[in-house]
């Protein structure tokens, strides 16, 4: 470990954890898409055996205090796996599943930490609204009743989390009264739609939701930044070596200043994620810390339209084919830009947070 | 066939009236606003309407069995379609062959295959690209032997749009290696359901077979089916990207994904929204200035004039402001965004697909970035 000037021992520690949860993750993950791709439109749209073995790396415990079984690191650990996460364009619901077992108790958390048991939250009831929009569906202790939206990957799990108007309820998947419905999304993934008829649930007391979803909407941000630095990394790839009129493409300047405009955004964003990560471990005001995600949220959802946009164009033809593996960073990011909040609804939240920070 | 009252003479709120009032009786209900381009077979039945009409054509003079319309009311047919949701033809015969035939085909050629087009027995496709030949379209490599009265094709055609529903092709064949590579490129007319020739569809990113690869090994063509004059086809290859670059500058798609913005703000609960409106407005009037210009360029062809390079405005205006509207469709769509198929089964809702669509339309018929080469170099004059 080499400790550079101005930089204490405790950062000079730290930088070596993300480093070595980074290798980790990028070890694991492999380079390799064909996984993804055949993953993709099938049932669940994720592999319950890799599933376990990222479980058993810690991946699910990233922000979970070591006493309650996680790894108990800081926001910046963890948008470093995201990023990771969104780089190999990881299919399995980690994000999702974090954000949940960050609010379970612990008799319920520490299955779900191992990877026996998956539970899902499921906040959203309708488009284009953000995890803290209040909830209408309720729940009397007992029975829940009401409908949940855009739950992604909600089929072949075993529970939800379920915001209400009254707290957070479990409901098993197969109890009587929750029914599923879904629809096939971009990235060969689903979306669920829950609907709940008096189906019994059980009450989860105190949790930290808002800061669960602080966290998950960050790591959503990380993800699609990951996600936008490979695809630009393939384009870059591929401007050197095809090529016309006898020249790689990559020797128009047409294309090396819109290569160059990519980079920038992707400094941008990065820049945006990693200062978030920062507010959140200094335990800033909880507006501070919001205002932060949102502003990386609204960012890195930009940045993955416009990065995944200019990706195809530059591929030319081949971009536009469903074996070309630049068209699988597109879908994804089709399905990621506008979930857990979009560029737009971030921004206005963004905003009115800075009102009162 | 019947090729239709002299519509011209028609003022133009009723020629829009009897066109409108045409499609609603007319249109099969079932290919309205379709989600995904239909094969031909999917599209026949109004292929044939429009054909019985003489409705096919409408911009080819009348004596060859077109419309002869005016600008203005090409327009507004083009308006009428899209406003009803009708499905885009395979239409390479009416809006690209067509025209070149008409313009460098001898009568014997015309006779034999603009009829062929208009009663929907030929469906044609174009072959241009290949695998190393896409930017660089002079550099394509599929080469053309003279055999007796026979030209030998061999080679290799790339994203041939519809090639799977076609049973003749127009391509660009090098009948002369030792020249400048402009200089050794012939136009060719290649039925597609002969020995020699193989068809591989391709999945593109809306998970559709709409274009596909074509394999061409010792294909043999009737010598009179070469257009214009040995090695000569670059330049009338130019003249036809021409058409295409008006065809693919008309209004069309533009138009239709405005029309379905307005539907999507709707069901998004956002039609009253000053943000929306205001970029709404935007996207409204550049369409209108759009058609300005689009009708400026009909009219120059109607007057007989020779279209320069800067038609390839057109082309980048039209695909840019298509693809603007539909990226916009997908900032507003929420999680919408990222469904595979249109939002509650609806095909007015499918800003996914939509974003999808507009993704080629700036790579085909020449790329928004080869367009501004041309329009730099042939037009203002620049350097380099
Ligand atoms: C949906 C679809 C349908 C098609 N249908 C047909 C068809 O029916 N028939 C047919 O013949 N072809 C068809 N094409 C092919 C089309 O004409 C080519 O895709 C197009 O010419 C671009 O070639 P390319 O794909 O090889 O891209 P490339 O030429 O490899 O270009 C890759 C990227 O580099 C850029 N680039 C290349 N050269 C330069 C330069 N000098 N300066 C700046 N930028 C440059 C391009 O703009 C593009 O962004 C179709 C393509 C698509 C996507």
């Amino acid at each position: 470990m080499r400790i550079e000037s101005g930089q204490t021992a405790a950062d000079a520690e730290r930088m070596e954890t993300i480093r070595m949860l980074r290798d980790s993750a990028i070890a694991f993950l492999g380079a390799d898409l064909g996984r993804v791709r055949r993953l993709r439109f099938q049932d669940t749209g994720f592999d319950r055996a890799t599933w376990r073995e990222m479980c058993g790396l810690g991946w699910l415990g990233v922000r979970i205090p070591e006493a309650q079984g996680g790894l108990g690191f800081g926001m910046q650990e963890y948008v470093a796996l995201a990023t990771e996460l969104g780089a190999a364009l990881v299919p399995e619901p980690l994000i999702l599943v974090g954000l949940s077992a960050r609010c379970l108790p612990d008799d319920e958390l520490l299955n779900v930490l191992s990877g026996e048991r998956i539970i899902l939250p499921a906040w959203q009831e309708v488009a284009n609204a953000l995890a803290d929009a209040p909830a209408h569906t309720t729940f009397d202790g007992r029975k829940l009743i009401g409908e949940k939206r855009f739950v992604m990957n909600a089929r072949g799990v075993d529970a939800y989390l379920v915001t209400t108007s009254s707290g957070l309820a479990l409901v098993e998947a197969t109890t009587q009264g929750v029914s599923l419905s879904t629809e096939k999304t971009q990235d060969g993934g689903h979306f669920g739609t829950l609907r709940f008829d008096g189906a019994v649930a059980k009450a989860i007391p105190v949790a930290p939701f808002d800061e669960a979803v602080a966290d998950a909407t960050l790591a959503s941000a990380a993800y699609l930044f990951g996600l936008s630095e490979r695809a630009f990394r393939l384009t870059i790839d591929y401007l050197k070596i095809r090529r016309q009129f006898g020249k790689p493409i990559g020797a128009f300047q047409a294309l090396q200043h819109r290569a160059v405009d990519l980079y920038l955004e992707l400094a941008l964003t990065r820049a945006s994620v990693e200062s978030a990560a920062t507010t959140i471990d200094a335990k800033a005001s909880i507006a501070q810390q919001q205002a932060a995600v949102s502003r990386a949220k609204a960012r890195a959802s930009r940045c993955g339209a416009l990065v995944c946009r200019e990706a195809i164009q530059m591929h030319g033809a081949i971009g536009y084919t469903d074996e070309a593996d630049i068209g699988l960073f597109l879908r994804k990011a089709m399905t990621l830009i506008n979930h857990f909040g979009s560029e737009r609804a971030h921004r206005a939240r963004y905003v009115a947070l800075m009102k009162v920070a | 066939m019947n090729t239709g009252d002299n519509l011209n003479e028609l003022d133009d709120a009723s020629f829009r009236a009897t066109v409108r009032d045409w499609i609603e009786k007319n249109y099969p209900p079932e290919i309205r606003n379709p989600p995904k381009r239909l094969h031909f077979a999917e599209n026949k039945s109004w292929y044939m309407a429009l054909s019985k009409k003489g409705w096919l054509a409408p911009g080819w003079p009348r004596e060859h069995g077109g419309m002869g319309l005016s600008a203005t009311k090409q327009l507004i047919m083009i308006e009428e379609f899209e406003r009803h949701g009708c499905a885009r033809l395979n239409d390479h015969g009416m809006t690209m062959l067509g025209p070149l035939l008409i313009r460098y085909g001898t009568d014997a050629q015309k006779a034999r295959f603009l009829p062929k087009i208009l009663s929907g027995d030929h469906i044609w496709c174009q072959g241009y690209s290949e695998p190393g030949a896409g930017s660089d379209l002079a550099g394509l490599s599929t080469e053309a032997v003279l055999d007796g009265e026979h030209w030998v094709v061999n080679g290799q055609k790339a994203w041939t749009t519809m090639a799977s529903d076609a049973n003749w092709m127009f391509m660009l064949v090098r009948t002369d290696k030792t020249v400048k590579k402009q200089e050794g490129i012939s136009f060719l007319l290649v039925p597609m359901d002969v020995p020699g020739v193989t068809v591989r569809p391709i999945l593109n990113l809306e998970r559709h077979d709409d274009f596909c690869e074509a394999f061409f090994d010792n294909v043999r063509v009737p010598r009179e089916n070469l257009v214009g004059v040995v090695n000569q086809g670059w330049t009338m290859a130019k003249t036809l990207l021409g058409f295409e670059r008006i065809f693919l500058g008309s209004p069309r798609q533009a138009a239709y994904a405005l029309s379905r913005l307005e539907v999507l703000a709707e069901h998004m609960g956002l039609a009253d929204d000053a943000v929306f409106r205001d970029r709404h407005a935007q996207f409204a009037l550049d369409l209108a200035d759009h058609n300005a210009l689009f009708a400026s360029f009909v009219a120059r062809l109607k007057r007989g004039q020779e279209l320069g390079a800067d038609v390839s405005l057109l082309k980048i205006s039209q695909s840019e402001l298509f693809r603007r509207i539909a990226d916009y469709m997908l900032e507003i769509a929420g999680e919408n965004a990222g469904l595979l198929e249109p939002i509650e089964g609806n095909r007015d809702l499918n800003p996914a697909g939509l974003f999808l669509q507009a993704r080629p339309s700036t790579i085909y018929g020449g790329s928004s970035e080869i367009q501004r080469n041309i329009i730099a170099k042939n037009v203002l004059d620049l350097p380099g």
